[in-house]
Order: structure tokens, then sequence, then C-alpha cells
């Protein structure tokens, strides 16, 4: 299975999209001839193999190299860098360049721009006195298709960015990217913010509309109805709670990148030492398009009943002797890799998942939630710093405490803190610095509104079927999203009705319907909530400014299968996350 | 007949008919071509006039400076200019495609001039036509060629570029007879090609070599080659006009003149005829037949155009060309075609006569081409009563014909709209349907605009509904410049105004005409307007306004023209202007900070320094501490980091981080002293904590005890950090002893915890029954598998819920039932495991 995923059944032409990118590439890949070597930096290859197979990109005559500070080894003439636009890129090419020099090595050297050129990277190039050195060109990609209904803008850093350094270059990259989405889509007639970021992002679409109007004249009516920007600010609780799905689980136990897992070959019975296996993970797999999503809980009965009617087959074909009853048998074997495989990564999962270490910690993170014992939450906390257990667990637990008491009394602050750098390091002075400009581990400075919100957004479901949900809530085993509320109620009702909780939240909340577009003159359009053509359901657009989790995604795929459900949805975000991977962001030693 | 007139005036050439049609009467006065060198553009272009410098010619009631004279194709005048350029005699003149005339003087230097008359480029062909004068000039579309003094040839294919290329050497003795070029667009080579009669042969002469072509040929006497450089016609020194292919391998007419008098010229007709200008005598001569021949009294000067040629005299300017195949089925004598049938039936009706109908029956069958016929006719008509009523008689026929393409007669009228709007005397352009054709809607539009007719510009891109914005971009400049005493907010307005009405104009592209036009103030107004902001911050750049553009770039969010803006006025401002520019704006202080902080910290110093930020520039002197780490001066981090500590001192919210840098140069200190007494490296950059184990693992207690009160470690972590440091070297019996010291803070966990890791059960059960709280004691036995006990334990427990018992029992269970199931699964399919 390829980690490139099918993208047929998806709401709009993503698949589009893909191509595009990939000709583009290709394109830059053609126009320099001859045999080179592709430099990436590691993150953006990572991307890529959402788009494009290195095999594919060796058949353009290209060698792959990761950027790193060391030079780069190899015998051709060519060089392409295919890099962000990132500060420190810049440093290690020139550091490159310079090292070719001094060993009298000529190259021709080219520097492709993801997504764009940048005046800051180039003012670094002209420094470093290579940019003469360099032609210089952009791979405009902007956005890539993760699966059939995610989209993900690439962006690892954009919460870091923003909220700590002030750096709004990722919002800009949003807003352009939804903008030329509005080119082959329609102008989406309505928009719903909240959060600071979501704000700025919808104004800068506003401007960017004014500039280059989207030319809908062959679009009809506008392929996504409605866009609804959500700030990850507003809704830093549910990231730092354990996702209870199966995708959400394998993501924050072995970790899932660009598309795919890696675990030791022995978890998927192949008896090979310390050797690792790639396992691609996304909706072309049938079997894990179905059981993704479910409380792990619930997927261990799915496997035991398909493996049990299995073996069901498998007695039967023994005592048949007609050949069509053995088609059918083998028909069905097909699917025997996909059960294997899953047999296989549920059965390393739940050995994870049944050690007493992580009960705990799901028991302190519903508490924390409930946000009714503060002491014993503080007390928790203080003893996994004192037994210096691994940073990113207890930075995540320091999170939720801060954020469902609007921080911590000044001199609990001092306290964890100075507990903290003593057990961890004074290094750790500026990860706890960033935290505290992010807002994420603050002094208390108001009486926190936790409680209120979580009885208004029912966050707490006392009623939890795992196999039967009925309530989104199921995603983390009795903990209903935040952010997952709010998109369900902008979709039910708008804001207007719960402004009043709106302004506990942090940021702005905005509803706007765009005018002056030529579809509405047009007598076939009526009300937005009609059903379209082919009997689709109008689009949502949900964009996670900031990252979302997977199990955020399955709550959001559980509430477009409910039945009566009046919208499809379609999910944006910066990067998938889950608490490890966005307190990592935030972890900056000094020196 | 009604066409009678019309036909009467046409002559017969063979079997085809030519007419000569004045189309302007010449508006200026005390024009003499005789007496200048004149040079007129192609597709009724502009014609320009100086007084010839080769001629000796009486002086009148005039300046004896020479005059540069601009008319329009009927006499109007653009504009003049007095000739003071220096460089000898006036060699060649001639218009480029773009209307721009090209002087070429004696001493090669080439003046470009606009239609205007402002000189607006000038460059030299080049060292050898500086030393030997230019004596002949050749122009051919935008290219020429030149010669000078000393048989050199030069060309210069692209006038647009000063590439002057050294043709080879031909060896001429003297001048040749006569010099054709053959436009580079006609050439296979794709250079310019020259044709030269030299003795009795012709040489053609390219960049990279020369051949000779027609030998015995015969000294010829003039030569032209026909627009798309297929045949040549060429005038022999006994008299004979012959016309060849280009290459002079094929004869394809040849007629004997009356006299071997070479003509003056020679051109041209379209493809079909060629014309020969004496003195008082312009000869047509054609493939067959007997030539027509016309006199006049006035010198004259033929303008070869892609359908005919004009004829341009003092007096008048005449359009020479065949009568097009339409226009002779209607009004050639005695026709009885459809068509003319047609045009006659209008006659009948206007004239309420029987016979219209008459006519109508006759040519039912053929009405859609006696339509087509009579609406192509109208358009080759310069006289509107004639367009008139050819589109009458059209739309007549249309109305009995049932299949007749309707948009031609619309479509015809537009055309003809548009090029009586251009042939009228005032504007002067006299294009015919099929110069017009050839020549675009646009570059007409561009020509009108060039030579700042905008109204008729604008009219007719809004007529043809194309995009106005250059028409009125060009307006915009050209009254921006030309309303210098025009005060700025008046003139805003006024453009405004205009530019309002087309959308998508570039008002930052008006700006920039504005700044360099000297009218920076306008510029800074009119960008205001600039709906594209990443146009309009260059701009303000450009015309000094830099914290508007700061402002602006911040405002729209793009933070590549926030850098943009950042480094232009990080070079302009000294440092401090810049510090106090940027603070005010959050945007640009944190993208100029992030920068920074990779790449100028010094700098970032000084700003946080200036802005009063002192705990910032601390933050920048800890971090930096780190990279003194193998500095060998040991004592130099630790300055650095009480640098930091006294400057966090001086805010009151950052007391905490004060205290951190002081405890940690203390503890840099001790880690420095421990590394030192147990030679060990294995301190330094370690945590209190870290310290704490390490020193408990290399069992100095003594130094542990001494980290511990130093950095006044409480109890609670104290406990932890030496049971798992006790742990981990399994040394049980100091474990025990430990615990025995006094009653541990909080309880027996860490030991039972940190024996249960280590899979120590019997150490384990040294302390689980010490544990007060039947929750953990339940808890703790169940991990290590004594599930009676544990049982018995949570019975104690006041657990209303029996929520404790359910997940006692999967802590035992689960690991085990969950393995079973997949054992059971895995058994059903031998070999699955092994094969996926």
């Amino acid at each position: 299975m390829s980690q490139i995923p099918n993208l047929e059944n998806a709401p709009i032409n993503l698949a589009a999209i893909r191509a595009r990118a990939r000709s583009e590439l290709e394109i830059i890949l053609k126009n320099i001839r001859g045999d080179k070597c592709l430099v990436m930096d590691p993150k953006l290859g990572g991307s890529l193999s959402f788009l494009i197979h290195s095999s594919d990109l060796k058949e353009h005559g290209a060698e792959l190299r990761y950027l790193t500070p060391e030079p780069i080894q190899t015998e051709r003439t060519k060089v392409i860098y295919l890099v962000r636009a990132q500060l420190d890129f810049m440093k290690f090419i020139s550091s490159h360049i310079h090292s070719d020099t001094s060993k009298g090595i000529q190259r021709e050297y080219h520097l492709y721009f993801v997504p764009r050129r940048l005046v800051v990277c180039e003012k670094i190039l002209v420094e470093e006195k290579v940019h003469s050195l360099l032609n210089i060109g952009e791979f405009p990609l902007y956005m890539i298709p993760l699966d059939e209904d995610v989209l993900s803008f690439e962006l690892d850093l954009a919460q870091k960015e923003y909220l700590v350094d002030g750096d709004t270059t990722c919002l800009w990259h949003i807003a352009k990217a939804i903008h030329s989405l509005e080119f082959s889509f329609g102008i989406i007639p309505n928009i719903m913010t909240k959060g600071k970021a979501a704000a700025r992002v919808a104004d800068m679409l506003g401007c960017l509309q004014a500039e280059e109007p989207a030319n809908t004249s062959d679009v009809n009516v506008p392929e996504i109805n409605t866009l609804i920007l959500l700030d990850r600010e507003v809704d830093m609780v549910t990231p730092m709670c354990s996702q209870m799905t199966y995708e959400g689980l394998l993501d924050e136990f072995i970790g899932i990148n660009n598309g795919a897992l890696e675990v030791d070959a022995s978890v998927m019975g192949v008896q090979q030492e310390g050797k690792k296996t790639r396992v691609p993970l996304n909706s072309s797999d049938k079997l894990y398009k179905e059981i993704r999503d479910l409380n792990f809980e619930v997927v261990i009965q799915v496997l035991r009943q398909k493996a049990t009617s299995m073996k069901q087959d498998y007695t039967d074909i023994t005592n048949t002797t007609q050949v069509s009853e053995l088609k059918d048998f083998v028909r069905k074997l097909h699917s025997l890799p996909e059960m294997t495989r899953h047999i296989n990564l549920a059965q390393h999962l739940s050995t994870l998942t049944s050690k007493p270490s992580f009960h705990g910690k799901l028991d302190m993170e519903q508490t924390l939630v409930e946000a009714e014992s503060y002491e014993i939450c503080f007390d928790y906390v203080e003893e996994l710093i004192h037994k210096q257990e691994p940073l990113e667990d207890v930075l995540r637990l320091l999170v939720l405490l801060s954020i469902t008491n609007s921080g911590l009394p000044k001199k609990n602050f001092d306290y964890l803190r100075r507990e903290f750098l003593h057990s961890y390091g004074f290094e750790h002075i500026s990860t706890l610095y960033n935290l505290e400009k992010a807002g994420l581990f603050k002094k208390q400075d108001s009486k926190s509104n936790w409680l209120t919100i979580k009885r208004a957004f029912q966050l707490v479901v006392e009623n939890r079927d795992t196999s039967n949900p009925k309530d989104i809530s199921y995603v983390f085993s009795g903990y209903a999203p935040l952010s997952v509320r709010l998109i369900q109620q902008a979709m039910r009702s708008g804001w207007r009705p719960i402004e009043e909780i709106l302004k506990l939240l942090p940021g702005p909340h905005s509803e706007t319907k765009r005018r002056g577009m030529s579809y509405e003159k047009q007598p076939g359009y009526t009300s937005s909530s009609e059903i379209l053509d082919g009997g689709r359901r109008p689009l949502v657009f949900v964009v996670f400014i900031g990252g979302v989790t997977f199990a955020e995604i399955s709550a959001l795929r559980f509430l477009s299968s409910q039945e009566g459900m009046a919208y499809e949805l379609l999910v944006g975000t910066t990067r998938i996350v889950n608490g490890r991977s966005l307190i990592e962001t935030f972890v900056d030693k000094l020196g | 007949m009604a066409g009678v007139s019309v036909a009467a005036e046409w002559q017969l050439l063979y079997n085809r008919y030519y007419r000569k049609s004045e189309i302007y009467q010449m508006q200026w006065k005390n024009v003499d071509l005789a007496r200048n060198k004149i040079a007129c553009a192609p597709f009724g272009g502009p014609i320009a006039v100086i007084r010839d410098d080769a001629k000796i010619v009486q002086l009148y009631a005039e300046s004896a400076l020479r005059k540069l004279r601009i008319f329009t194709a009927s006499g109007v005048l653009i504009s003049e200019t007095i000739w003071k350029n220096p460089g000898g005699r006036l060699i060649g003149m001639s218009w480029t495609d773009d209307l721009i005339l090209v002087c070429i003087t004696q001493d090669g230097s080439v003046y470009f001039y606009n239609i205007h008359a402002e000189l607006v480029n000038t460059f030299s062909l080049g060292k050898e036509c500086n030393e030997n004068s230019v004596v002949e000039c050749l122009f051919s579309g935008n290219g020429v060629v030149c010669i000078n003094e000393a048989f050199e040839i030069f060309s210069l294919p692209d006038l647009k570029m000063p590439k002057t290329v050294k043709l080879p050497d031909c060896n001429l003795e003297g001048l040749p007879n006569c010099m054709a070029v053959i436009d580079p667009q006609c050439t296979k080579s794709g250079d310019i090609e020259l044709l030269m009669g030299v003795g009795d042969h012709v040489l053609s002469v390219e960049e990279d070599g020369i051949q000779q072509l027609a030998p015995g040929i015969g000294p010829l006497q003039k030569m032209v080659v026909s627009r798309r450089g297929e045949y040549v016609a060429c005038f022999t020194h006994d008299g004979r006009l012959l016309v060849l292919s280009v290459d002079f391998s094929n004869v394809i007419i040849e007629y004997t003149c009356e006299s071997s008098l070479p003509p003056d010229q020679l051109a041209w007709c379209g493809l079909d005829s060629i014309l020969l200008c004496w003195d008082d005598m312009l000869l047509m001569v054609g493939p067959f037949g007997d030539p027509v021949r016309y006199i006049y009294d006035d010198p004259i000067i033929l303008i070869p155009e892609n359908d005919g040629v004009r004829i341009l005299s003092d007096k008048t300017m005449e359009f020479l060309h065949r009568v097009p195949d339409s226009t002779v089925s209607i009004f050639q004598i005695g026709s009885t075609s459809p068509a003319a049938l047609l045009y006659d039936a209008l006659d009948h009706f206007d004239r309420k006569s029987a016979k219209a109908d008459e006519n109508l029956r006759l040519i039912r069958s053929s009405l859609p081409e006696a339509v087509e016929a009579c609406i192509d006719a109208a358009g080759y008509e310069y006289d509107k009563y004639l367009q008139r009523t050819l589109l009458r008689a059209a739309s007549y026929g249309q109305t009995f014909a049932s299949h007749v393409q309707r948009d031609s007669i619309r479509e015809m009228c537009k055309i003809l709209r548009i090029l009586n709007g251009v042939r009228s005397v005032e504007i002067g352009i006299p294009l015919s349907i099929q110069q017009y054709k050839l020549l675009t809607p646009t570059v007409l539009i561009n020509r009108l605009v060039y030579a700042r007719k905008h109204l008729l510009a604008f009219r007719i891109s809004e007529f043809l509904s194309m995009n106005q914005e250059t028409v009125l971009m060009n307006w915009t400049c050209t009254k921006i410049s030309e309303s210098s005493a025009v005060p700025d907010s008046t003139l805003l307005e006024i453009l405004l105004e205009k530019l309002k009405t087309c959308k998508g104009i570039s008002y930052a592209a008006v700006a920039a005409h504005a700044d360099k036009s000297g009218r920076r103030k306008l510029a800074a107004m009119l960008v205001q307007h600039e709906p594209h902001g990443s146009k309009q911050i260059p701009l303000l750049l450009s015309i000094g306004e830099e914290d508007n553009a700061l402002t602006k770039a911040v405002e729209i969010g793009d933070t590549d023209l926030v850098y943009l803006v950042l480094f232009h006025i990080l070079q302009k401002r000294a440092p401090l202007d810049f510090f106090v520019t940027i603070q005010a704006r959050t945007l640009a202080r944190d993208l100029f900070i992030t920068y920074a902080r990779s790449f100028k910290r010094e700098f970032l110093k000084d700003f946080f320094l200036s802005a009063g930020q002192l705990h910032e520039v601390a933050f920048l002197l800890w971090a930096e501490s780190w990279k003194h780490a193998k500095n060998p001066i040991k004592g130099h981090r630790i300055i650095v980091i009480k640098k930091a500590h006294e400057l966090f001192k001086n805010t009151k919210e950052h007391m905490f981080e004060s205290k951190a840098a002081e405890e940690h140069a203390e503890l840099l200190k001790i880690q420095h002293e421990l590394e030192a007494t147990t030679k060990q490296a294995v301190f330094v950059d370690s945590s209190i904590s870290d310290t704490i184990r390490t020193c408990i693992v290399l069992g100095n207690h003594q130094a542990a005890n001494k980290v511990k009160t130093t950095f006044k470690v409480s109890e609670k972590r104290w406990y932890w950090l030496k049971v798992f440091a006790l742990a981990t070297i399994r040394d049980w019996t100091a474990l025990e002893n430990f615990s025995k010291e006094k009653r541990p803070p909080i309880s027996y966990r860490p030991f039972v915890e940190a024996c249960t890791d280590a899979g120590e059960k019997s150490e384990a059960l040294k302390y689980i029954p010490k544990l007060a709280d039947p929750r953990e004691r339940a808890e703790a036995y169940a991990r290590i598998g004594m599930e009676k006990e544990a049982a018995e334990a949570a019975s104690q427990a006041k657990d209303g819920e029996g929520e404790l018992l359910g997940r006692l029992k999967m802590t035992l269970s689960q690991s085990a039932s969950a393995t079973s199931i997949f054992d059971t699964l895995r058994s059903s399919f031998p070999g699955v495991s092994s094969q996926f």
C-alpha cells in the first residue's frame, strides 16, 4: 500500500490539487536537465511523500539528500535545494556552498523556496555572499491532501511562531492557501471565526480577495459553503488530553508521521532483529477506514468479530467442493493482510495501554478536565516533576492544570517552575518563558471560567457507551473536545445563541456573509443549506490554525456521519498534532 | 446605371481594374517635396519632413536653421523641432514599426525621435562609421544597413538595440549601382540580407557570407524587393523591367520601357504590379498587357502598403490599389452579377420603382452571395456615401434572404465606424480595411494613444469591448506630465474621476509616474488608492514614505512585505531611529526580533536596551553563557550568567528568573568543583536533581547532601531522588536503611515504586504493608500480581462504586486476556503472521 492516499471520495477535487502540485514539481526537475542532486529539508521531504514516490523523483535523474548542516556528499554537478523558506536553512545552504568553494568544487546551484521566496531569506543569502551563485525559484506548495477529507498546510511551527514570536507568516500562508482553493472551487460565501489567529486569517483572506479577485465565472455554485476558522489557542485543553481512538492512540504511542507509522519489525510479526517497518495508514486501507475513528476498546471487539467470522469461513472451506464458494473465500482472503496488519498493531497498542501508569495518567486528565479538585492535580504534577518523568508528559499536564484554572496562583506557579528547573535543568527557562508568552502556563490573573465553559458545552459526558456512541465524547472516553463542540454549535445555529459563552474563550469571534459574488444574482441559487447537485450535502471547511488531533478529526467524521446532519465536512489544519508534538514546539533549550 | 460614375475612374491593366482615389487634400502649406527629405510611415502613419541638406535650395522667408517637422498623413502638423544635431549631413531617415523616427547622420550617429519630435534616444553606429562617413543607408522594417566612404558595410538588425554588425568585406571599389534589403523575417538565416547590383551581377551579402547571383544580368539601376521577400523587381541599364524570384533564378516578368533612364522610384503595388516613377510620369506595369500611365506635374512620393501604394504629392494623398472583386462585380459597367442587381434594386426601391422587385426575383437563389459582396465592397470604400449605400443594399437584400450571416453587416458597420473615425482629417490615419486587419485594433489604439488622441482611443476600445486600461493609464501619465501647474489635490481629483471608471487599473504605476515627474506628494496620494498592497509598498519606499509603507505592510499582514520595509528602513536610518520606528508596531518589532535573534544578536541587545527591556537582554546573555562552556577560563561563563542575574533584578516581574540565574551560577560552581574532586566529567550541565542522583550513585553522599542544602531541595523531592538513585545501583540494604531514617514525607510510595519498577517483588513487599492508604496498598499489590492481598486491601478502601475493583481487575487481567485473544486469533490462521 502506498503512502499516497486515494482521493476518489473527496468532497472536492483534492486529486486535482495534488496533481497540480506534482506536475509543478516535475516541471522544476525537468527544467534542470541531466543528473542532479535534490536536497530537501527533512520536513518537506516527508510532506512530499503524500505527493510523489521517491522512485519517481529518482526517475527524473535526481539523487535524493536531506538538508543538514553538514556539506552534501555528491558527485553531481547540479544541486537543487528544495526547502521551506526558513531562516536556519539559508545558513546551511550558505555553508554548503562555502565548503564547495573552499574545496574548489564547481557546481550549479538552484534554490527553490517552498512555497515562495522571502525577502528575509534572500537577505541572509546576500549577506553570506552566495545569493549571486544561486538560481532562485519557487515551488508554490501551500497545501497537501493527507487523506480524502483532510488538507494540511504543513506548517509545523505555526502555533509557536505566532503565539511566542509574533511571526504571522504562517497565517498569511493559510489565507493564501484558502484563497487559492477559492480560485478552483468558488468564493466561500460564509465565514465563521473564533480566536485571534482566525480573525487575522479572515482579514488577510479579505485583503487577498480585494487584491486579486478569484475568478468565479466558471463556478456556478461555490463548492465550499462555509469556512470555519478555529484558532487552536481557543481550545488547548483537547490536544493535551490522551486520545482514545485507534488512530489517536497509534499517534500517541508510536507516532504517525506523514501518513505512516514506523514500528519494530517484530511488532508486525516479521522476525528481523532491530529492523523497523513502515506501515502506511490512510483510507485506502478499507479496514483502517472502518476502525480508525472508533474507540480503541471497540476496535479490539471489531477485530475479534472479524477474525472469528473468518475462522468460521476457514473451517467451512475445508469441507466444500463448490467452486463459487471457493471464489468467495478467496475474495475474502484479500482482506487478510489488512486484518493481520491491524491485529498486530492493536496487540502492540494494548500492551502499552494496559500499563498502570497510563491509567493513572488518564485518571488525572479526567480530574483535571473536571477541574473540581485542584489540590489533587497539583500534587500529582508536583510528583511527576520530582520523579523526573518525561518532560513533554509533565508539560502536558502542567498546561492542562494552568488552562483549566486560568493560570496558577503566584506561589504555586513559582514553586512548580523552580522544581521544574531543578529537575530538568536551567536551560529550560526558555521553555517556561515560551509557554508563559503563549499563555499556556502562567500566573493566575483572573478567576477561572473553565467550569462554566465545561457545563455550557457539556464537555464531560457521564454516559459513555463506546461501542455505540451517541456523542463525540467517545473519542476521549468521556470528554467531548471543546473544539468540536464549537464546530457543532457553529453548524447548528451559528455563534449568535452562544455569544456570552464564546466571550469566555480567548480571542474574538465573527460570522460573515460575503457579498457581491456573481452567483448570488443567479436565479437558481436560493439557500445555503439546499442540497447541491448529485445529492451532495453542502460542504463545511473546518480549518484548525495551530493543529488538530486525530481524535478531533474522528469526532468530526462522527458528526458528519450522523443522521440529519446537513453538512459534509472537510478538515484543514496546519498539521496533525498530539499533546507531545504540540508541546515539543515550545520546548527550547537555551544554549 | 448608378455605378457608372464609379467605374469610370478605373484603369484596366490587362484583365484587372485599378483605381486611384484621393484620400486627402494635404492640410500643410508651403511644403515642397522636392526641397525636402521625407519619411513616410506605412499603415497611414506620420510623415517626417526636413529640408534636404544634400540639395542646394533657395531659402525663402525662413530661418537658416533646419526644422524637423512631423505631420499626419493628412498633412496636419503634429510637432516640430529645430534640427541642431551635429554629425554632418542627414543620410537616412525612416520610421520603425512603433513609429519612432530614426535619423542617421554622416558621422554614424543615430537619433531617435518620437512623433512629438522629442529626442528619445541616440547612439553611434561605431568607430568605423565615425572615421569614414556614412554615405548611404537602407532601412527595412526595424533594421538598417549602412555603407561608409571606405565601402564597408554595417547592419543593425534591430534598431532598438545598439548592436552594429559588420558585414563581410565585398571589395567594393565604388558605391554599388543599386541596393535592396531583405527583412530578417523573410530570410532563411534570420539575419538581414543585402542585395547589391555590382558590375554585371548581383551580390547577396549576409553576416556569414557573400554570394554572387545572376552573373551577366547586366548592370542594374534600381532594385526593390516585394513585401514578403519572395520577388525582386529590377530596372536594367538597357531600360528593361525585370521581375525575378529573390534568388534571381527565375525571370517572371520582362517588360521593356521606352526609355533606359532609370526611374526615380520603383515600388510594388500589392503583389500584382510594379510602379515606376519618373519626374512627371507614373507607370504601372503588370504581368501582362499594356502598362497604365499617370501624368503628374509635381514630384510625388510612393508609399508602399500591403494592399496598394499611397501617392503623396505637395497637394494630395492618393491611394492606388487594385479594385477588389466584390466592387468590380457591383460597379463594372454592364455587370449583371447578383450583387450588381441587388445594388440596382436598392436604387429602384429608393425611387419607388417596381423594378426593384423584378431584380430581386432574378437573383433570389444567389441573394446571400450578393449581400456578402455588398458588405465586402462597402469595406473597401473611403467614400462614406458609397459605404452607406452599399450597406443599405446589403441590408435590403438581407430582409429577403433567409441564410445570411446576420452578424456580417453589424461587424462591417463597426469596422467602418472605426476606420472613418481614424481617417478623419484631424486624426489623419488613412487605413484601408486590409491594413486595419493586418495592423490589428490593439496596435491602432496604441498608435492613437501615442499620438495623444486618448479620447478616440478610449472610445474605440470601449466600442470593441477591449480593456481600456492602457489608454487610461497613458492618458493619466500624459496628464500628469502636462499639468505641472495644477495643484496636487486638484489634479488628483481630475485623475481619480477618470481612473475609477476602469477596474483593476494600477494606481501604483500611475503613482510611480507621478513620482518620476517630480510630484512626490501626488504620488503619495495616488498610491493610497492602489488596492494591491504588494504593489503599493515598493512604491511608498521609493518615494521615501517608509513609515506609511511600514504601517501598510503591517496592515496587510504579509510578513514578506514587512521585512522588505524593515530592511529598507534599517539601511536608511540610524539604529536609534530605527528602534523607535519599529517599537510602535508590534508585528514589525516581533519580526525584527525573530530575524535578529539568529543573525544580529548584538544589535538586538542594543534594541532591547533602548527599549528598556533588560530582561530580554538577560535572556540573550544567559543563552550565550552556554557558548562559553568550552572556554578555558571557566569563570567567564559564570560571570555572564551573573550579569543576567543582575539584569533580571531590575524588574519586579523577573525576580524568579533572577533567582534562577543566581542558582544556576552557583550550581555550575559546585559542579566544577565536583568534577575537579571526582575527576569525572559528568556533572557540568546536568540539573540539580541529576547532580544529586549522580552523587548518590557514585556513593558520594556528603556531596549529595551539600547540593541538597545549598539549593534547599525539599524533602519530598529528596526522597524520590535518593530512592531512585539507590534503586539504580540496586543497593537494597542502603534503601532499607534510608527508609528507617525517619518517617518519609510522602509515605513509602517511592520505595514501593522503585522496587516494583526494578522487578524486586520481595523488596517491594517490605514497604507495601507500610502504605497507609488502603487504595494505594491495593494497587501496589495488584501491580506485583498478588490478587488476594489486593482484594483485601480494596475492601478496606471506601470504594462505593466499586470503581477501584474494576480497575484493578483490568490491571491484573488486561495484558493477559488481550494477549490470549490475539494468540487464539493467530493460531486460527497458520502462517498468517509470517506471511504478511
